[in-house]
């Protein structure tokens, strides 16, 4: 080839690769805007984007299945709707059919194994889709870690997204709560008293003590602060230098005060008063001019909401006012701690701990009125509170048992501890905990009862498992000691565990009853946003949601004998003696784990302040993110009901 | 350049092969000698090269091709190795270099059949800076989304209309002002629709599809 061709050929050469450059752009502008590629690099995104194809399947077209052998691309679906339907016998693992849309990919485990798809992946509308060849698809994998790790654990990764923006999210309401995070314009004295540097020592004091301040600036005429002067001052520099009340207050101020932009966070101020040892810090404009005062009192006053505290405060509450506050600390807390971007898990059960404590106080006053020595008996916590699963919307559920070993005794003791009851009832819900609709009280002479009444109640529902008996038993098997004899609790917890360890029967009437309700998975839309007829939209994240997952958590507990209330730890012990591999059910924890913050979310965001919050989330306010992982969360639910189904051979 | 290019293009007419680099001589002696890729194969086994330009104003006889962007669909995807970028506007090339980049763009469309969007306006642009610079007269086999669409998708539409409605109706409208290239492959993925439809339709090859565009334009036009 003559050096002439080879001219025209660079050039062709050149302006290919402008051309290439450009369709990878983009490629590379839809990238950015989906998870998890918005979190890869620069160079994981060119690779991606320089080999991967665009194509089109019109609706109806099937795009890769069984029959298409190994599978040859990774596709991230550009526009359009996909529909995965699994091909064959329906296992355990796998959903039997889902939609997949704009943003998500698919077939991951097939690609990165090299092997045939198992589903059917078919375009249900006009689609188009990114393909990534094997190779490729490969390559990246390996060379980065932020697609690797989303192929991977899939749904982990995109939880721990959501928690980031949920912590953006928060970030700007916590600041709106001022908390350390918020900035300086808005904390302390907006209008600080000021004098210029020649004003007379006296007249100075003077307008101190007529404003009741502790402090005062020095200001020029510009406004530009030059020193500060505190009451501290007045004894080591006015008093004993011996300063006649004439100087100007230059004399005694202390001089180049420390100062701040009020963009800066309180934060910022508590770690300039910690470094310098000062006690104020002066706020000033973008030109240094004075506009405000933070004092180190100032930015006591927005920590005043802290874990230690609030325990502090609740065992050592004189009456039902203070708890009233302690409970309403305890709120404000768990949003702080949302917005920190805390787990569900844990904050559900940093609530119940506090609420417990709560709780143990109010007992703890209303028994000063009360007296139940030499008696063995216990409070006890039903449903949500006696799994430690408390939400910001709880009302009471409890219950109590005593031990009387003369049954004539028993009716006149229970009207005892019924008239106790009623009092802690009733305070509850003066601190925020809502009497219980379906009367689930200790109050309620029904389930105020002695051991034995318990254990009878618990053998009838097992013996007779008619709908109000399962009913029951998804409320009041979950129980937990709150205060009082934790023996008794346990002895009903073996009886309970025996009980039904020798009736199978009753937990198939258990699975049958878990699984009337499935997850809102539509076959070709997203989500069923009809099922509850008067909100129609929308849909109920605790009845279609949570409580899947909370109701196979108890038959399996039931089931293998686990003693715990808590539906995590009942899925993760039930699961080691199930032998179900851990990614697996650590999948269905964390779908749990997103559903209960979607939960805390709304909750908290969408409650108006004073009134109970709904578990009503409209799926299309979603961002696309949580849309996502809240599909794959409810998918993780229909396989765990999957499992149920197999296991009790339930049609 | 602008003004060195439009002296060469706008003004002089034919060029003659004898002012060429020889480089570009014989690479047009190349490309002349290649035969075109039969049409009667599937569009699958087709290499279509989708392409737009941009121009200083709307008259192929005054205004200036200021540019152009084509991604080539080798098996009905858009490859992004397959794409070819020109801009004429910019100022870092001699005489030689956008004689160079033109017969480029020949060679790299390696006499495919090229699909656009108003292939009249398209053509007049192209014929005229082939001619004027190369002294080549460029005519390829075009397929004309313009004509096709309403053909094709007439429950959308029976007449021809602003891309920008098509894009809307197939909902692969983006946002904002596009590029020239951002706007080739907003026309390679109507074409990408309109492949799947014409199949369906039994219009099953490229000579058949380019038949379809001639008729269309034909028939809309004068009827």
């Amino acid at each position: 080839m003559s050096t002439e061709q080879q001219a025209i050929g660079q050039a062709e050469m050149e302006l290919r690769q402008q051309g290439s450059r450009r369709v990878a752009g983009s490629t590379q502008n839809f990238l950015k805007l989906h998870a998890p590629f918005d979190k890869m690099t620069v160079e994981a995104l060119q690779l991606f984007a320089d080999k991967a194809q665009l194509t089109f399947y019109a609706a109806g077209s099937e795009i890769v299945g069984p029959d298409s052998g190994n599978v040859r691309f990774f596709y991230l679906i550009e526009s359009g709707k996909v529909q995965a339907r699994q091909a064959g016998e329906v296992t355990v693992t796998e959903y039997s059919i889902l939609s997949l849309s704009a943003g998500e990919s698919f077939p991951i485990g097939a690609v990165t194994a090299g092997r045939p798809s198992t589903n059917t992946y078919t375009a249900v509308e006009d689609t188009f889709c990114y393909q990534l060849p094997a190779e490729d698809f490969l390559t990246l994998m390996a060379t980065s870690r932020e697609f690797n790790l989303f192929c991977t654990q899939y749904i982990a990764s995109l939880l721990n997204q959501s928690r980031q923006q949920l912590q953006l999210q928060f970030a700007q309401r916590a600041s709106e709560q001022q908390t350390l995070n918020s900035p300086l314009a808005g904390i302390g004295s907006r209008s600080p008293v000021s004098v210029a540097p020649e004003t007379p020592l006296r007249a100075a004091l003077e307008s101190m003590s007529k404003a009741g301040v502790g402090s005062l600036v020095i200001a020029g005429n510009d406004r530009k602060p030059v020193g500060v002067f505190t009451r501290s001052d007045l004894l080591d520099r006015v008093v004993l230098a011996d300063l006649p009340q004439t100087a100007p207050i230059s004399q005694a101020m202390s001089p180049a005060p420390f100062m701040l932009e009020e963009h800066a966070t309180a934060y910022d101020a508590m770690l300039a008063m910690a470094t310098n040892g000062i006690r104020h810090v002066l706020v000033t404009d973008a030109e240094g001019k004075l506009t405000g005062v933070v004092s180190e009192r100032d930015l006591f006053a927005l920590q005043r909401v802290g874990l230690r505290q609030i325990r502090q405060t609740i065992e050592s509450a004189a009456n039902v006012e203070a708890l009233q506050q302690s409970a309403a600390d305890v709120r404000q807390l768990s949003f702080n701690m949302l917005a920190q971007g805390v787990g569900a898990e844990q904050l559900t059960q940093f609530i119940s701990v506090l609420n417990d404590a709560l709780t143990r106080r109010v007992i703890q006053l209303n028994l000063e009125n009360h007296n139940f020595d030499g008696i063995e008996w216990a409070w006890l916590a039903f449903g949500s509170e006696g799994r430690d699963e408390q939400t910001f919307s709880t009302d009471q559920d409890n219950g109590i048992v005593f031990a009387c070993a003369d049954e004539a005794a028993v009716d006149g003791l229970r009207q005892r501890f019924l008239a106790f009851a009623l009092g802690v009832n009733k305070d509850l819900d003066r601190c925020g905990f809502p009497l219980c609709k379906g009367n689930i009280m200790a109050s309620n002479p029904q389930w105020c009862l002695s051991l034995d009444e318990w254990k009878e109640q618990f053998s009838q529902w097992i013996r007779v498992p008619q709908p109000e008996a399962l009913l029951n038993a998804t409320i009041f098997f979950d129980f937990r000691t709150l205060f009082g004899k934790a023996e008794l609790a346990e002895a009903m917890r073996r009886h309970l565990l025996m009980q039904t360890s020798s009736n199978p029967m009753f937990l198939r009437c258990m699975a049958q009853n878990a699984l009337d309700v499935e997850p809102p998975l539509g076959k070709i839309r997203d989500f069923l946003t009809d099922l509850e007829p008067d909100q129609p939209g929308k849909i109920d994240l605790k009845k279609y949601g949570s409580r899947i997952f909370v109701d196979v958590a108890r038959i399996y507990a039931l089931a293998t004998g686990v003693h715990n209330t808590n539906s995590v730890q009942r899925l993760r012990l039930a699961s080691k003696r199930l032998s179900i591999r851990d990614e697996e059910i650590n999948a269905v924890l964390e779908g749990l784990d997103f559903i209960q913050l979607l939960r805390l979310r709304h909750q908290y965001l969408e409650g108006e302040p004073g009134r109970q919050g709904d578990n009503l989330i409209n799926p299309d306010n979603l961002n696309e993110l949580d849309r996502r992982i809240l599909k794959e969360s409810f998918r993780q639910a229909r396989k765990i009901q999957t499992r149920l189904k197999l296991d009790y051979q339930v049609h | 350049m602008v003004f060195g290019l439009k002296d060469f293009l706008f003004k002089g007419g034919a060029r003659s092969p004898a002012n060429l680099p020889e480089d570009v001589r014989q690479a047009l002696a190349d490309w002349r000698a290649t035969k075109a890729p039969a049409l009667d194969g599937p569009h699958f086994h087709t290499r279509y090269v989708v392409i737009d330009i941009a121009t200083s104003g709307p008259r192929a006889a005054e205004d200036e091709l200021q540019g152009l962007a084509a991604v080539g669909l080798p098996n009905g995807a858009i490859q992004p190795a397959d794409a070819f970028a020109l801009d004429l506007s910019a100022e870092d090339a001699d005489d030689a270099a956008v004689d160079r980049r033109l017969t480029a763009f020949l060679t790299y469309a390696a006499k495919a059949p090229l699909v656009t969007y108003h292939g009249p306006f398209v053509a007049g642009f192209l014929q005229r800076a082939f001619k004027e610079r190369l002294g080549v007269d460029f005519q390829p086999q075009w397929v004309d989304l313009a004509w096709l669409l309403p053909s094709l998708f007439h429950e959308k539409s029976m007449v021809t209309l602003p891309l920008d409605d098509w894009l809307e109706m197939f909902g692969i409208a983006g946002s904002g002002r596009r590029d020239t290239m951002a706007n080739t492959l907003m026309l390679a993925r109507l074409f990408q629709m309109l492949l799947v439809r014409a199949t369906g339709k039994e219009i099953a090859t490229a000579g058949k599809l380019i038949e379809e565009s001639q008729a269309a334009t034909f028939l809309r036009r004068n009827h």
